[in-house]
C-alpha cells in the first residue's frame, strides 16, 4: 500500500513537472527586478513630456535592450518618434489564442520641490523604495517583463502566445498610446484575455486583507465651473466676486453626496468584502448598501472619511482638482473657473447627473458644463467575466501567494483596458499590495511621495509570473 | 439752446468776465481767460500726446515738455532721476517764507493701453462732442496740465506767495513708486518738503450732468494681501478625499469672502456720512445716518443696503477683504497637496494688522488653511489730514465758489501716494475736475479705453485749482 501509494505520489509528481515548469531562482529574480525597476524609475518619462525630447523611448529602448539580449524579438511602434510603444512575444504552439500582458511605461508629472527624495532617484528607504512610477504603472511594467524574461529562460512551453505590450501616453496621451495600438496595430496585440494595472491586494496594518482583480471601471470626465461677475478694484469688495463665487461652488460640489448607484460588480464586491472584514466592518459595508438612507446614511459617511476609494466606488464622484481665477492682487477678475474630476460609474446618464451638480451649486452666477468632450473619450465598455480561466488563474494564485480572497472590482480610475474590452478581449486588472493607510497619507498613486513596498514587488512579480504561467502553459 | 457752441462761449465769457473784473481789482495784470482756456489746453494736450505708459515707464517726454515751458516762463526746475527715462520734475515759486510751502503734485506717467480697444487713440487728445479723449485724461495728465498752468499764471501774473509753491511732476505712481515718489522722499525730501500738498485723489460728483458734491481725500486705507495656503494629501482624482487641498482653500476664500468685518469709523468717515445724508434724498440721508449709529440694529441693515448697493461705502467703513487670486491644481485628475489664494485687503489707518490676521484666521477657522500676510507694494501707516487747516477751508470755500457744492472729506478705499507724504507729517488733500458718475461704468473712466473728460469741467477745474493755491500761498498783506 505505502509502495504503491509512494510510487503514485512520485508518479503525480513527475507527471506535473512535465508539465509545470521548474521554478526559477527566486532569488536572482528579485535582484534582476530591483535593477530594472530602479533603471527605470530613474528615467523621467512624465506625461506630458517633460524637458525636451521628453516621452517614453528612454524606458522603451531600455526594454528593448533587455529583451533582445534575452532573445526575445521586440517591435516598436510609434506614432510620434519620442513616444514608442514596445511589443514582444513569445510564441505559444496557437491551441489557444493569446494572452496579452500590459503596463504603461510613462507616468504623471510632478512638482519636484514637493519631493522628500528625489521623484526619479528610486530611493530605498524604510523597506520603501519612492518614486514617480512606483505604483503607476512601472511596478506592472517591471512585473510584465520579469514574466517574459522568466518565461523564455525556463523555457515554459505554452500553449497560447504570451504578448507584452509597454505602451506609452496612459496618461493623457492615450492617442499616441493604446489607441495607435487599438486603431493601427490590433493584430500585434489581438488576445483573448489581457492582464494589466487596475487591481491591486490590500494591506491594512501590514497585513494582507484581500485581492482586487479589476473587471469593469468608471468612466472619467471632468466639469468645469465657471463663476462670472464684476469687474472691479480690490478696494472695494463686491458681493458677486467671481473668485468667492467659485469659491464656495468648489466648497458645495466638495460637500454634495452624489446618490449612490451599485452595479453585480461593487454588490460582489461589498458582500465578499464584508466576508473577511471584523463583525463592525462587515456590518458597515453591508448597511452602504442597504436602499434605506437611514441605514445606509452613518456607513457611507465613515467610508467618505476613513475609506474613500469604497466611497467612490459606490457613486459618480467628483473632486475638485484645479481652480484658476485672478492675475493681479489689486484686481478682482471677472471671470473664475475650476476644474471637477468627475469619475462616472457605467450606467449613469451623463446629462442628468450635470443637473444634480447644477442643483447643488445653486447660484446663478454659476456655470456648470463637461469640460472637453475629450474627457468623455474613454468608452464604457463591457464587464469582464468571472468565470474564464484567466479569473481563475488569477484567483487561484492570489489564494497561493497572498492567502486573500479575490474581489471583482469595478476601478474608480480610468485604465486603458476599456479600449481593449471594446474590442472583445476579457481584460483583468492586477497589482502589487499596497498598504491602505498610505492613499490618505500622501503615499500614493500621483502623490508626491509615490512609493512601493519592496518585499511587495517581489511578491508581485511572482504572483504574476505564475498566474501567466497558468493561463498560458501547455497543458 | 440754439447752438451749444454759441451758448457755451457765453457762458465761458460771462463767468470768465466776473472773473476777470475781479481780479483785476485785485491783483493787477491778467491774461484774458479765453487765451488761458487755449494755453492750458494746449498744454493738457501736448502732454496726452507723449506715450508715458508705466510698464514700461518713460516719463521723459512730459518732463522735457514741462522743463521747457517752466524755463521759458523763468522758473527754474531741477530734475531728479533714479532711473534713466523716469525723471521727476521739481519747479519752486519762491515766496516771503513768512509760511511754509505748498507743493502741488502730478503724476506724469499712466497705465498702459490696448491699443485694439480705443475709438480715438490713446495718444491723440481728440476732442470731440465737448471732451478730450486719451490715456490720462483723468489719471494724471489734467492735474500735470492744470498744475503747470497755475505756476505759470502765478509767476506771470506776479502774484506775491507767503509760502513758497513746489510743483513736483513725480514718475512711476501707477506701480513703480521706488522712482518716483519713494525716490523723492527717501532721497530728496528737502526739494519737495512742504506744509501741505494738494494731488490727486479727490473729485467733484456729477450726476445725469449735475453737481452732486465734491469729494476731498484727507486718508486712504493701506493695501495689504493675505495670503491662504491650504495643504493636504496629493492623490488622485478619482478618489475624492475629505482632506482635498483645494476644497479647504475654496471653503476658507469663500468664509473671508462671505465675513463682514466690524464696522469702524473714524472723523473723515463720519463726516463724509453725515454731509452726504444733507444732500441726499430723504430715503438715502436716512442711510447714511443710520450708518453712524453704535447700535447695530440700527447700523446693519444700512450697511446690507451698502455691500450690495454702495460697495465703496461699505468698503469705507471697515478694513475689507476681497478674493483676487487663485492658482491651484495643475492637472484634472492630479488632486494637489498644496494649494494658494490671495485676499486683497484693505485695512483702515487706525487698524492693528495683528488683530486683523486674528480675525481671519477665527473666520476660516481650518487647520488646514495657513493665514498670513503676503509681500505687497503697501503703503506707510499715517494720520489723516486735518479737516480745520487752512487748505482744507480753501479748498472747501472754492469747491462752493466754483461747483456750488457740499465738500466731503473722504477716507480713500485705494492707495495714493499722498500716504507717502501724509507719513512725512505733510497735510495732504486729494481733489479733482468733475466727473460724471455714468461714465465709470459704461467706460470712460480712469483706466478705461475710453478715457476721457468734459472740455467744460476741465476748464473749470483749471480756474479752481488756481483759485485754491492763490488762497492759500499769496502773500496776506
Amino acid at each position: 500500500m505505502r509502495k504503491t501509494c509512494l510510487l503514485l505520489v512520485l508518479l503525480a509528481t513527475s507527471l506535473s513537472a512535465a508539465q509545470t515548469p521548474a521554478q526559477p531562482n527566486w532569488t536572482a529574480v528579485e535582484e534582476e527586478t530591483l535593477r530594472h525597476f530602479q533603471a527605470m524609475v530613474r528615467m523621467d518619462t512624465t506625461d506630458p513630456p517633460g524637458t525636451p525630447p521628453g516621452g517614453e523611448k528612454p524606458v522603451a529602448d531600455y526594454l528593448k535592450q533587455v529583451l533582445e539580449k534575452e532573445g526575445i524579438p521586440v517591435e516598436i511602434f510609434a506614432l510620434e518618434p519620442n513616444r514608442p510603444n514596445v511589443v514582444a512575444r513569445l510564441k505559444g504552439n496557437g491551441k489557444k489564442k493569446p494572452l496579452l500582458i500590459l503596463g504603461h511605461t510613462d507616468t504623471v508629472n510632478v512638482d519636484a520641490k514637493k519631493w522628500t527624495y528625489p521623484p526619479f532617484s528610486a530611493e530605498r528607504n524604510g523597506g520603501f523604495i519612492y518614486g514617480r512610477g512606483t505604483v503607476d504603472d512601472k511596478d506592472n511594467l517591471v512585473g510584465m517583463l520579469m514574466t517574459m524574461l522568466t518565461l523564455k529562460r525556463q523555457n515554459v512551453p505554452l500553449d497560447r502566445d504570451v504578448i507584452f505590450l509597454a505602451e506609452a501616453g496612459e496618461e493623457g496621451a492615450t492617442r499616441i498610446g493604446i489607441q495607435f495600438m487599438v486603431n493601427q496595430h490590433y493584430d500585434k496585440i489581438d488576445a483573448e484575455y489581457c492582464y494589466a494595472e487596475g487591481g491591486n491586494v490590500t494591506r491594512v496594518g501590514g497585513k494582507v486583507k484581500y485581492a482586487s482583480v479589476q473587471t469593469v471601471e468608471k468612466i472619467p470626465r471632468a466639469i468645469k465651473i465657471t463663476a462670472k461677475g464684476t469687474a472691479g478694484h480690490g478696494s472695494v469688495p463686491l458681493e458677486d466676486n467671481a473668485v468667492a463665487h467659485l469659491g464656495e461652488a468648489v466648497g458645495a460640489i466638495a460637500q454634495w453626496t452624489p446618490p449612490t448607484r451599485l452595479n453585480e460588480t461593487t454588490a460582489t464586491y461589498f458582500k465578499r468584502l464584508a466576508q473577511v472584514s471584523t463583525p463592525e466592518e462587515a456590518a458597515r459595508y453591508r448597511d452602504a448598501l442597504s436602499p434605506d438612507a437611514a441605514v445606509a446614511g452613518p456607513a457611507q459617511q465613515y467610508l467618505r472619511k476613513n475609506e474613500p476609494r469604497h466611497w467612490s466606488m459606490l457613486r459618480t464622484s467628483l473632486s475638485p482638482t484645479i481652480i484658476q481665477g485672478g492675475y493681479r492682487s489689486n484686481v478682482i477678475p471677472s471671470e473664475a473657473t475650476a476644474n471637477i474630476d468627475v469619475r462616472q460609474v457605467p450606467d449613469e446618464d451623463p446629462a442628468k447627473f450635470l443637473e444634480l451638480v447644477r442643483q447643488a451649486v445653486n447660484d446663478p452666477q454659476i456655470t456648470v458644463e463637461y469640460a472637453n468632450p475629450n474627457s468623455a473619450n474613454r468608452p464604457p465598455t463591457p464587464t469582464a467575466k468571472l468565470d474564464s480561466e484567466a479569473f481563475k488563474a488569477l484567483e487561484s494564485m492570489l489564494t497561493k501567494h497572498y492567502s486573500a480572497i479575490t474581489l471583482p472590482t469595478m476601478s474608480t480610475g480610468a485604465t486603458d483596458m476599456s479600449y481593449l474590452r471594446q474590442k472583445g478581449m476579457q481584460c483583468y486588472g492586477i497589482g502589487p499590495a499596497l498598504d491602505i493607510e498610505d492613499g490618505p497619507k500622501g503615499f500614493g498613486a500621483h502623490s508626491d511621495q509615490e512609493r512601493i513596498v519592496e518585499s511587495e514587488l517581489y511578491r508581485f512579480v511572482r504572483f504574476a509570473y505564475e498566474a501567466v504561467v497558468e493561463v498560458a502553459r501547455a497543458r | 439752446m440754439g447752438s451749444g457752441t454759441n451758448g457755451r462761449i457765453l457762458m465761458q465769457f460771462l463767468r470768465t468776465g466776473g472773473l476777470l473784473l475781479l481780479a483785476a481789482t485785485t491783483l493787477g495784470a491778467q491774461t484774458p481767460a479765453t487765451s488761458l482756456e487755449d494755453e492750458v489746453m494746449r498744454h493738457y494736450q501736448a502732454v496726452l500726446r507723449v506715450d508715458s505708459t508705466d510698464p514700461p515707464g518713460n516719463e521723459s517726454g512730459v518732463v522735457n515738455y514741462l522743463k521747457e515751458i517752466l524755463e521759458r516762463e523763468g522758473i527754474p526746475v531741477q530734475i531728479f532721476t533714479l532711473e534713466p527715462n523716469r525723471p521727476n520734475l521739481v519747479a519752486r515759486l519762491k515766496g516771503t517764507g513768512s509760511k511754509r510751502p505748498l507743493l502741488l503734485m502730478a503724476h506724469t506717467d499712466t497705465v498702459n493701453v490696448d491699443l485694439a480697444k480705443w475709438t480715438f487713440p490713446p495718444f491723440s487728445a481728440t476732442r470731440d462732442g465737448g471732451y478730450v479723449y486719451g490715456r490720462g485724461a483723468v489719471d494724471n495728465k489734467h492735474d500735470v496740465a492744470v498744475g503747470l498752468m497755475t505756476m505759470l499764471r502765478l509767476k506771470r501774473e506776479n502774484v506775491r506767495l507767503d509760502r513758497d509753491v513746489i510743483f513736483l511732476a513725480e514718475a512711476g505712481e501707477e506701480g513703480t513708486t521706488r522712482v518716483g515718489i519713494l525716490h523723492m522722499v527717501n532721497d530728496q525730501f528737502p526739494v519737495i518738503e512742504a506744509e501741505y500738498c494738494i494731488a490727486e485723489g479727490g473729485g467733484v460728483s456729477r450726476v445725469g450732468g449735475t453737481v452732486k458734491y465734491a469729494s476731498v481725500a484727507t486718508t486712504e486705507k493701506i493695501p495689504r494681501a493675505i495670503e491662504l495656503t491650504a495643504r493636504g494629501p496629493a492623490g488622485h482624482g478619482s478618489v475624492p478625499i475629505e482632506n482635498n487641498a483645494l476644497t479647504h482653500l475654496t471653503q476658507a476664500v469663500s468664509a473671508a469672502a462671505t465675513w463682514v468685518p466690524p464696522v469702524s469709523l473714524n472723523e473723515t468717515t463720519a463726516a463724509y456720512f453725515k454731509r452726504l445724508a444733507t444732500i441726499s434724498t430723504p430715503e438715502e440721508a436716512e442711510r447714511y445716518r443710520a450708518v453712524l449709529s453704535p447700535d447695530p440694529k440700527v447700523s446693519g441693515p444700512a450697511d446690507a443696503f451698502f455691500r450690495k448697493q454702495e460697495p465703496s461705502h461699505a468698503s469705507m467703513i471697515r478694513s475689507s477683504i476681497s478674493p483676487t487670486m487663485v492658482q491651484a491644481g495643475y492637472r484634472v485628475n492630479v488632486i494637489p497637496s498644496e494649494v494658494k489664494a490671495t485676499l486683497d485687503v484693505r485695512t483702515l489707518p487706525d487698524q492693528d494688522p495683528a488683530a486683523f490676521l486674528e480675525s481671519v484666521k477665527k473666520v476660516i477657522n481650518d487647520p488646514a488653511v495657513e493665514v498670513a500676510w503676503a509681500a505687497r507694494d503697501t503703503r506707510p501707516n499715517a494720520a489723516p489730514a486735518r479737516l480745520d487747516s487752512e487748505v482744507f477751508r480753501a479748498i472747501e470755500a472754492n469747491v462752493t465758489k466754483h461747483y456750488q457744492a457740499v465738500t466731503l472729506p473722504t477716507l480713500l478705499t485705494g492707495a495714493t501716494d499722498m500716504a507717502y507724504l501724509r507719513a512725512k507729517g505733510m497735510q495732504c488733500y486729494g481733489i479733482g475736475p468733475a466727473l460724471d458718475r455714468e461714465d465709470q461704468s459704461k467706460g470712460f473712466g480712469a483706466h478705461s479705453d475710453q478715457e476721457r473728460i468734459l472740455e467744460t469741467e476741465f476748464q473749470r477745474y483749471a480756474r479752481f485749482y488756481f483759485d485754491i493755491v492763490q488762497d492759500i500761498a499769496r502773500a496776506r498783506q
